[in-house]
């Protein structure tokens, strides 16, 4: 695993079409996300846009834009952050079961959303602002009990994320049970998720905040190789377990938390992409973690599209979808990899 | 993108918003400028000819004052009068789909304070369409509202007349209430399992003390939520039992009081059960409700004229 992956030539070629595939399908996924709106699919307003026609349909062209181009966008960032967060924590932890919020992100950010709802903020910045601070409390009290020990102890910071998930979704009954009508519904909608008030501002900040983390995260998928193969394999390759576990964990958890801040809580897509896409690539993390954000947004945008096209009237929520597609998906690809 | 492509793109389509909106809406003559209980100001042509109501209440205000024909779009729930509910869906009013309302392309946005998402009312606002809101949540605050929105729909004298009707039955219904020997204490079932109730500074709480009655729930959480031993405390002379879901569910609630006779609405057969739209809809029909409720409250007391 150590050796490059591009020596061998015909694992070279798979992955170089597997990457092309996702790029590919990415793409016709966000056409396709700009081009479909409640009246249905139309492409014209789309390549007007585009190709900047200066006689196409000027409020189709706005619509695409100002509502659906950010709405698109954000998937893709949400998808991307929230699958590469899951592959780092499953990594990280050598838990196959853990997810972007193992740590107690969901909690944290979901009890910040709803004391900010509460108090009557503004969904931007306010509410995605003590969304923002409920996670980074969370993820302080992980790194507490990190701290202190010479190495960082992974069943305990499980367990205590477990734990701290707990004790906020014990919390957020409490807040919901006192909540009125019309609050309840703003804390629902921000429960399951919601992409539909994005605008360019949000995606742009988000941008600004996780492209940095990718970056950092890329330059550790090595490290992330060799702490798989054990901690004292990757000690001997002169890995510093602890230095590598405290910097993975920090810049996820805070890529994670900048985006749920914006998105509200999207389950699933985090616990599946990864490993859909270990199955389809093997478990090189320096092709998984590029994988990863492009196929992770490429799933969330096609659930997003999905989620906007199904319904005749109105929007599933994204996280039905993604469970519904998700779960089917992974289960098929788990049975296929047992019988070859 | 980057922020300086974007702000490019904001220009030039404030230009083709300039454009597009400067066209035919200005051709019925004078414009005219509205400012709303929020502080915003609305430009309205003389008489607006596409309306989006954002509310169900709004949706009736509307058609009260027979002006059902100038709506393009209402929210899902519009049901009443039945007209409403052919006209084209625009979301739930707590959901509305923003795409949908910008392609009607209205002069005009009716919203409701509480309810409807202030993000969805920014990003029309952003689209340049004229957004009013409303904000009926007492008696007092729905005439107001059909006076505004009488005036928006330049019905002025309809908005009038209609508020002059309603504050006549109110007269009426204070009259006779004010007539009543003695305040009963009530217990108001909004919820069934768990059971919750109304407190004080809701609308509910409102009709309750207009129509003679007293609630027994002096809690200021809107919706608070009630144990049955916490009732039977209370001891109230009546209970009214309302939801949104109409079935028999609603005979197996009354029963289960039933089956506690020491309660002083259960010995003199006071439990009673009612459809909840004419209660909580903010809208002209409140003055039934209110009839209605008082009725119950007080059956020998009914006021002459106050029902139609």
């Amino acid at each position: 695993m150590s050796e490059s992956p591009f020596r061998n030539r015909s694992l070279y070629r798979r992955n170089l079409s597997i990457a092309i595939l996702l790029i590919l399908l990415l793409a016709l996924a966000l056409i396709m996300g700009l081009a479909t709106g409640p009246s249905g699919m139309d492409l014209t307003p789309v390549w007007d846009l585009l190709s900047g026609n200066p006689a196409g349909d000027a409020l189709h062209i706005a619509i695409i834009e100002r509502i659906r181009l950010p709405r698109v966008l954000m998937a893709l960032f949400c998808g991307a952050v929230l699958s590469l967060g899951g592959l780092v924590f499953q990594a990280l932890l050598g838990n196959p079961l853990a997810e972007p919020y193992i740590l107690g992100i969901s909690g944290g950010a979901a009890t910040g959303a709803i004391l900010g709802i509460l108090a009557g903020f503004a969904r931007i910045p306010g509410i995605s602002l003590t969304a923002f601070g409920g996670s980074m409390v969370t993820l302080f009290l992980v790194l507490i009990l990190a701290k202190g020990e010479s190495r960082v102890n992974r069943d305990a910071m499980l367990l205590s994320g477990v734990m701290v998930n707990a004790f906020c979704s014990a919390a957020i009954m409490f807040l919901i049970s006192i909540s009125e009508e019309n609050k309840l519904h703003d804390i629902m909608f921000w429960l399951m998720g919601d992409l539909s008030s994005a605008d360019m501002t949000q995606v742009g900040m988000v941008a600004l905040l996780i492209t940095p983390c990718f970056v950092i995260i890329f330059l550790y998928s090595h490290k992330m190789n060799l702490m798989l193969m054990g901690r004292d394999m990757a000690r001997s390759m002169g890995v510093s377990i602890r230095k590598t576990t405290l910097i993975l964990l920090i810049t996820t958890s805070f890529m994670v938390s900048a985006m749920v801040c914006q998105s509200g809580l999207m389950g699933f897509v985090g616990l599946v992409v990864p490993h859909i896409l270990r199955q389809l690539l093997g478990s090189d993390h320096r092709i998984l973690v590029p994988a990863t954000i492009i196929g992770g947004g490429f799933f969330m945008v096609v659930c997003d599209l999905l989620a906007r096209w199904l319904p005749r009237e109105g929007e599933i929520p994204v996280g039905v979808i993604t469970a519904i597609v998700g779960a089917p998906l992974f289960i098929l690809l788990l049975k296929r990899r047992r019988t070859s | 993108m980057t922020p300086i492509k974007y702000r490019s793109g904001i220009l030039s389509l404030v230009i083709a918003m300039v454009l597009l909106f400067s066209g035919a809406p200005f051709c019925f003559g004078e414009s005219r400028s509205f400012t709303d209980t929020t502080g915003v100001t609305v430009t309205l042509p003389k008489r607006p000819l596409r309306v989006v109501s954002m509310a169900p209440s709004i949706t009736e205000i509307i058609f009260s004052l027979g002006q059902g024909a100038c709506l393009c779009g209402v929210t899902r729930y519009s049901d009443y009068p039945r007209e409403a509910a052919l006209l084209p869906r625009i979301g739930s009013y707590i959901r509305p789909e923003l795409e949908t309302i910008i392609e009607l392309q209205p002069d005009l946005c009716l919203a409701v304070k509480d309810g409807n998402p202030d993000k969805t009312i920014q990003q029309l606002k952003a689209f340049g369409i004229s957004v009013y809101t409303v904000d009926p949540k007492n008696i007092a605050s729905i005439l107001r509202s059909i006076k505004e929105i009488g005036h928006l729909l330049d019905v002025t004298d309809t908005a009038m007349a209609l508020t002059k009707k309603m504050g006549e039955q109110l007269a009426a219904i204070d009259a006779a209430v004010s007539k009543a020997p003695h305040t009963p204490t009530l217990f108001f079932q909004i919820g069934i399992s768990p059971i919750v109730s109304v407190g004080k500074n809701t609308f509910l709480d409102e009709m309750i003390t207009r129509a003679g009655g007293k609630n027994v729930v002096t809690s200021h959480t809107p919706y608070p939520r009630f144990s049955r031993e916490q009732v039977l405390a209370l001891a109230p002379e009546i209970i009214i039992i309302t939801s949104m879901a109409r079935n028999d569910i609603f005979d197996v609630v009354k029963k289960e009081w039933e089956s506690w006779p020491s309660l002083p609405a259960v010995s003199t057969h006071r439990i009673y059960i009612t459809d909840s739209d004419i209660l909580d809809r903010p809208t002209p029909r409140v003055i039934q409700g209110l009839a209605m409720l008082t009725t119950l409250i007080h059956p020998t007391l009914f006021p002459e004229g106050a029902h139609e």
